[in-house]
This record gives C-alpha cells, structure tokens and sequence, in this order.
C-alpha cells in the first residue's frame, strides 16, 4: 500500500524501452521495500531489547544479519539499520535515475552491489543480498534493452547554459573571495592573539583556520544549493517554456533528475574549488585527512539535501519566490529551530533528572535522552560538524565508541554524529526526490 | 462513421471551466487531415484553452478529444508525439544558441544524437534561419524566434501543428514570411490548425475555418462552404443621375425575381445611389443592368460589393456579443 502510495504514477515510458525500464525500477523499489522493512523490524527489535523486556533479541538480530562482526550485539543492531537505511535510499535513487533513463544508472547499480557484496563478506551483513540480488535483475534487464540510457538533455541544456558567460565564474570568484577573506581574516585575529600568548601552538592555528573555513563553506553552500534548486521548476513556468516542455516525450523524472544533475553539479564544483583553501590548513598541522574527508562528507550531504528540499518546493508552489521562502523556512525549521527547542527542552529535563547530587537510577532514561541529544546534533549540519571534529580529536573516535552511563555505570553504544546524519541527510534526500516527481506528475495533471 | 480516420483533430462537446466560468462551451471540432484550419475568434473565446486541452497541457472538465485517433485524456504520449504546439508566448531560454535550442527539444524526443545534426541543419534551412545557426536565441527578431519556434515544433516529424496566434505582434513582413511557411508546410503534408483574431491571414491561407465566440463554435468547414453559407445574396450598388432616375429604377426593378430589397442610400457629392440585394447568379446580375439601361436610364456606376471576411465575420458573431 504504501508502495502504490508512493510510485503509482511515476513511471511514464512506453514501448519495448519502457518496459524494460519499468521491470527495472519496478524490482528495485521492491528491494528498497523489502530494506524498509527490515528496518523497521529492526527499530522494533532494539526498542524491545533496550527496555529490557526481550534482551536476547539484540544477539538475535546480530546473528542473522550481521553475523561476522565481532563487536557488541546492541552496536550490531545500530549498523544493521544504518546499512538498511543507506540501501533504501540507494535504491530508491537509482530506481529514479533508471526511469530518468540516466546513463549513470548502470554504474550505480554496478557499485552498490559490490560494495553490498563486500559488506556482506566482511561482516556478514546477509541483507546485502536483497540489494546484491535486486541490482543483478535491474542491471539484466536494462543490458538486455540497449538504448534506452541516455545522457539527460536537460542536464546538458542547463550545464551549457549555467557556465556561459560571466555569471558561473561570478558565483565562484565570490565564494572563493568571501572564504579566503574570512581566513586570512582568521589568521590575522589568532596569529596577533597568540604573540601575546606564547603557549599556542601553530597546530592550533591550523585547526581554528580550518574550522573557519568549513564553517563558512557550510554556511554559504545552505545558501548557495537552495538558490540553485528552489527555481528550477518555477522558473521554466515563469519563463512559460515549461508547457513546450510537457508537450514534448520528456518524462518527469528525466526533467527532475536533469535539474537536480546540472545544479548540485555545479554546487559540487564550488565545494571543490575551496579544497584547496582548506588544505591551507594543513601547513599549520593540527588537522588530519580524516577531518578533511569527514568535512568534505558533510558539505555535499548538506548541499544534496538541502537542494532537494529547494527542488521540491519548486514542484510544489507556482512561484520561485514562494519556493525560496518554503525552502529556507523548512531548512531553517529543521536543522535550527526544531533541534534548538527540542534540545532546549531535553536540557531542562536532564539537569532537573540528573543535575543534582541525589540522581535518581534511571540508565533507561539517560539513555534515551543521550541517544534524543545524538538525533537532535545529526539534524543540524554545523552541529554534526563540531561534534564529529570533537570526537575525532579528544578521543580518536570516527565511528562507534560507548559512554558510560552515570546512573548504573553501564555503557550504552553510541555513534558519531556524522555517521547519523549521513544516513537521515541522504534518506530525506531520495524520499524528497521521489516526492517531486510525484507532486510535479500530480500538479501537471490537474492543470 | 466514414470520415473519421480524415479527421486529424476531433472533438466532442469540449467543456472546460475556471471556477464557474466556462471558457470552452461544448465545443466540437472537425479538422480534416492535410487542412490548413484556421480557429478564429476575438481575445477571450477560448482559443487558447482548447489548444491546451489538444495539447494535453490542461485536463477538459467534459468532453472527448482526439488528436491523430488518439484520446487526450487516454493517450497523451501518443498524442504528443503527434503534434508540435507553439504557444502564443515564445519559451525563451535566453542562454542558449539557436542549434542549441533545436538540439535541446530533439533530445527532448529522443532523436538520437547522431540524426540531430543533419536534422538541425535541416530545420534551419527550412525557416531560414541556417545564418543564425550559432546566434544567441535572446537576439533574434521576433518573426526569427517565430520561425524558430516553428522549427522547434518540427523536430520528431509531427503529423499536425498546434500553432496558437503564430502571427501575432509580428511586423507585415515577417507575418507573411510566416503565412508562406505555413503553406509551405501544408504542401509537405502536415496539418495545420492555428488560431488567430485576424482575418487577414485566414482568407490568405485557410482551406478550413471555425469560427469561436465566448467558448462556442458558431460556422465552421471549409472556407468555400462557408462563403455560400454566410453570403446568401450580394450587394449592389447602382449610381444614378438624379431623384427621378431613382423612383424609376425603383419601380422598374422592385418586382424583378431575386430581388430581396432596394434601398435609396444618401446622396453622394450630387449623385443619387440605390443598393439592391439580389439572390440571383452572374447572368440575372447581367440582366439586371440591361433592364436598367433598357429603359433609357443613364447608369454612372453598377457595381457589386465583394463582401469581405471581415463582415461575414461580423455577421456572424452578430448578436452573440455581449
Ligand atoms: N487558467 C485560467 N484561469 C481562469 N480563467 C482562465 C484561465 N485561462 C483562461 N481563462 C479565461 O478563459 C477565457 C478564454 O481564454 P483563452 O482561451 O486564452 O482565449 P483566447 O485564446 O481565445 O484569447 C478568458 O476569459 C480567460 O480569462
Ligand atoms: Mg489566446
């Protein structure tokens, strides 16, 4: 039911190239389908388990689905959902890029099941299968129907359209101008503070420019990949060559995808072009590649998503105006607001619970509040940001680690925010891209 | 149902409202395959509309459509491929070159990439546009974007066009350059159904015409039929020395058959003029005037009133005018 929800209108291909894609698409969103599920079960398994009413349920889940990873069977539960969750939106992405006929599908296809091949031999991860069986079948089906992929000409129309002329290179000298100013702004602040203070270390230097550097980028690509997004469909409206568009064999999710393509793309090519301002930051020492790769992750999820977001909101409202506004308000609502109140919220109730002297014994519920702080952190980039760089630093930790609970002395797995925010950044991604095309479907449809 | 599969474009009983006002008023339409059909109509018949509705952009709120046999509710695929649609509005992307622009929309019909160049090239001869090939599309003439637009429409081969006012706002000479493209085009086979509120250009060109008021056909067929149909009788207009003359030719020609009507019209910079409706052929025209001169009566001027489009228009949406 909630496939039929979710897909009864997408597909919008015929002849023989149009079945083949949609048995493709078909049987991928099938395996996404069949992810969710597990993953769902798996929520229900660790809520049983964490309350203590069925303990045994956690090694249970980690020997069928995880079942040669040697560490603690409650960390296995959390690495079972996180793959789930990064298959479902895998999947699900692919599954539009097969029905935008993008030529790119079958590469995709090729690498997530590899890459589930090789979790599923090294950690026994046994739902890889799904995905590994799943990928083979679409990837068949589409091999056995040449032709139908194809480089999106919306893409390439936007992409020769978006680097003519001076307003690209504008952009870019901007962005380039407004991060190193900053640093050398940084530099200048830190380097006078520290002649007055011997003791600091140039290794401190290097991570404050860093962190400014990146800090500045996340903020200004939140800006930057909405802007792109929130006008694509809006503008061909308001510039009335959406209509040529709909007259012509252009599906939905060709159009979608090709704009999505063309302005994260080019998103992409800012993110890299300050690479090397933040490696500036290595001269200095104190920052190592795990930071740098960890930073890179996290600006492209941001843009990614927060584009999507901009994309869909585009589908949605007949003006760009409109869909800016939606667009930042929604983003500020959900990475800012929302956690800060929540947060605000479950601070008052940690201090009153556990603030004083007398702390009552409840691991139950300092573990749940240590896992809301986890969930509140992951919704919002620069927080995650912080956090993981934090981590990183004070306890070498890139990934799974355990706190001690104060209550019982027990210790609960943690992970580190990034992971969490990786994998609810890019699944609100897919599920966003999916809903675009079905809103742009229905709006056309009712027009 | 015999001449359906020479119906390129059917309708019937067309509805489609906006809120409670009712833009298309059941309209149906006949376009035969091979005509160069011109819809007209004054701003606001729903022209527009009805093009929308063919063109699968907008859903009809009743009523059936068929474009090449397909439905457009049913099919809308098999009826986009069939058509090429130029709006009233030209879509400009305005960072495109003009092969760029026809490359971008045969993409869009998944002309493969190697057909595309010969196609361009092609199309670009055909509207004359090939010295402009690698001229940004912002900079073109209007008649220019016009003809491109034109082009466009014609990239995956459609069996018919879809062309809302292509005349419109143009200068007279690209206007005609644009009428000779059409017929151009007629003559290779295409269908064409254009909308337009100038005369002009339907009796220039029109094998077919329908004409639409306030959501409604009012005439349509072919251009011949609807000139015997709207032009029952014809005017003429006979000019005369004096009064005298007049009350004679009156009384000599009031009873003759054929004659509906003789009506004194004002004098004239001294001359006296008598308009007759007569029904009859050339040859009772011919008698007429012998009948007249017969009598010894001096004619300075016989002359028949060739009614125009513009009145027979006028005649028509007589009434329905609010
Ligand atoms: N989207 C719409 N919403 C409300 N009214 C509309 C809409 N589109 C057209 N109309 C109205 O329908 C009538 C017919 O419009 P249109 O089809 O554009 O006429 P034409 O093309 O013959 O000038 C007009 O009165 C117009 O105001
Ligand atoms: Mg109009």
């Amino acid at each position: 039911m909630a496939e039929a929800a979710l897909y009864s209108q997408i597909t919008e291909t015929d002849g023989v190239a149009g079945v083949a894609l949609e048995t493709a698409a078909r049987v991928l969103r099938r395996g996404a389908l069949l992810h969710a599920l597990l993953a769902g079960l798996m929520l229900i398994f660790a809520l049983l388990a964490s309350t203590r009413l069925v303990p045994s349920l956690y090694d249970l889940a980690q020997q069928l689905f995880l079942l040669s990873y040697g560490g603690a069977s409650d960390a296995a539960l959390a690495i079972v959902i996180i793959f789930s969750l990064v298959n479902i939106s895998a999947l699900l992405v692919i599954m539009v890029s097969v029905l935008a006929r993008e030529i790119w599908a079958l590469p995709g296809l090729l690498v997530l099941a590899l890459a589930n091949a090789a979790v599923l031999l090294v950690l026994g991860y046994t739902p890889a299968l799904i995905t590994v069986i799943v990928g083979a079948w679409a990837l068949v089906r589409l091999l056995r129907a040449p032709n139908v992929l194809r480089v999106n000409p919306v893409m390439m129309r936007e992409l020769r359209g978006r680097m003519r002329g001076a307003r690209a290179f504008v952009v870019m000298s901007i962005y380039l101008a407004l991060m190193s100013g900053f640093a050398l702004l940084l530099y200048v602040i830190f380097s006078t503070a520290s002649s007055l203070n011997a003791s600091a270390a140039t290794g401190q230097i290097g991570r404050v420019l860093f962190a400014g550097v990146v800090g500045i980028e996340l903020l200004l690509i939140i800006f930057i990949a909405p802007s792109f997004t929130s006008g694509a469909i809006t503008g061909e409206r308001e510039r009335q060559t959406y209509d040529l568009l709909r007259t012509t064999l252009l599906a939905t999710p060709s159009f979608i995808t090709g704009k999505l393509e063309s302005s994260l793309g080019y998103v992409l090519l800012l993110l890299f072009a300050a690479i090397p301002l933040q490696s500036l930051a290595f001269l200095f020492g104190g920052v190592t590649e795990t930071e740098v790769i960890l930073a890179f992750l996290i600006l492209t999820i941001t843009a990614v998503t927060f584009g999507t977001f901009g994309i869909y909101f585009s589908a949605t409202q007949p003006r760009t105006l409109a869909a800016s506004v939606r667009t930042y308000g929604t983003i500020a609502a959900w990475a800012f607001i929302i956690p800060l109140v929540i947060g605000f919220i479950v601070n008052i109730i940690q201090a009153g619970v556990f603030g004083n002297a007398n702390a009552p014994n409840a691991p139950g519920l300092e573990a749940l509040l240590q896992y809301v702080n986890l969930l509140l952190t992951s919704t919002n980039p620069f927080a995650t940001a912080i956090q993981t760089q934090r981590l990183l630093v004070e306890q070498q930790v890139i990934g799974l680690y355990s706190v001690t609970l104060a209550s019982d002395g027990s210790t609960i797995p943690m992970i580190s925010p990034w992971v969490v925010f990786a994998t609810l950044y890019q699944a609100i991604a897919a599920i966003l891209i999916v809903l675009t095309i079905r809103r742009t479907q229905q709006v056309d449809v009712n027009s | 149902m015999a001449n359906m599969a020479e119906l390129i474009i059917e309708t019937r009983d067309l509805v489609k409202k906006f809120g409670n006002f009712t833009a298309v008023d059941h309209l149906s339409l006949e376009v035969p395959a091979g005509s160069i059909y011109g819809f007209v109509g004054p701003n606001g018949a729903g022209k527009t509309t009805t093009m929308r509705m063919l063109t699968t952009l907008t859903r009809p709120t009743s009523g059936q459509a068929w474009v090449n046999g397909y439905s457009v509710t049913e099919e809308p695929r098999a009826v986009r491929r069939a058509i090429g649609y130029m709006p009233d509005e030209f879509g400009v992307y305005d960072d495109m070159r003009v092969w760029e622009y026809l490359d971008f929309f045969a993409a869009c019909y998944d002309i493969p990439e190697i057909e595309r160049k010969k196609l361009i090239d092609d199309l670009l001869a055909l509207v004359d546009l090939s010295h402009r090939r690698d001229d940004m599309v912002d900079k073109l003439s209007r008649g220019m974007k016009q003809r491109l637009s034109l082009a466009r429409t014609l990239a995956h081969d459609p069996s018919v066009l879809i062309l809302d006012e292509p005349a419109s706002g143009l200068d007279p000479r690209a206007r005609i350059e644009i009428r000779e493209l059409l017929v151009e085009l007629a003559r290779m086979g295409k269908t064409i159904f254009f909308s337009t509120h100038i005369l002009a250009d339907v009796s220039e060109i029109c094998s077919h015409i329908g004409i639409v008021e306030a959501g409604q056909i009012i005439a349509q067929g072919s251009m011949d039929d609807m000139r015997a149909q709207i032009q029952p009788h014809r005017e003429i207009t006979v000019t005369l020395r004096d009064q005298e003359a007049v009350e004679t030719v009156k009384s000599l020609i009031g009873s003759v058959e054929g004659v509906v009507g003789v009506n004194e019209m004002e004098p004239r910079a001294g001359r006296y003029r008598l308009r007759i409706d007569y029904t009859g052929d050339d040859e009772g025209v011919a008698e007429l005037n012998r009948t007249i001169s017969g009598a010894g009566i001096a004619i300075l001027g016989f002359a028949e009133e060739t009614k125009d489009l513009e009145s027979m228009f006028m005649r028509v949406t007589k009434g329905i005018v609010t």
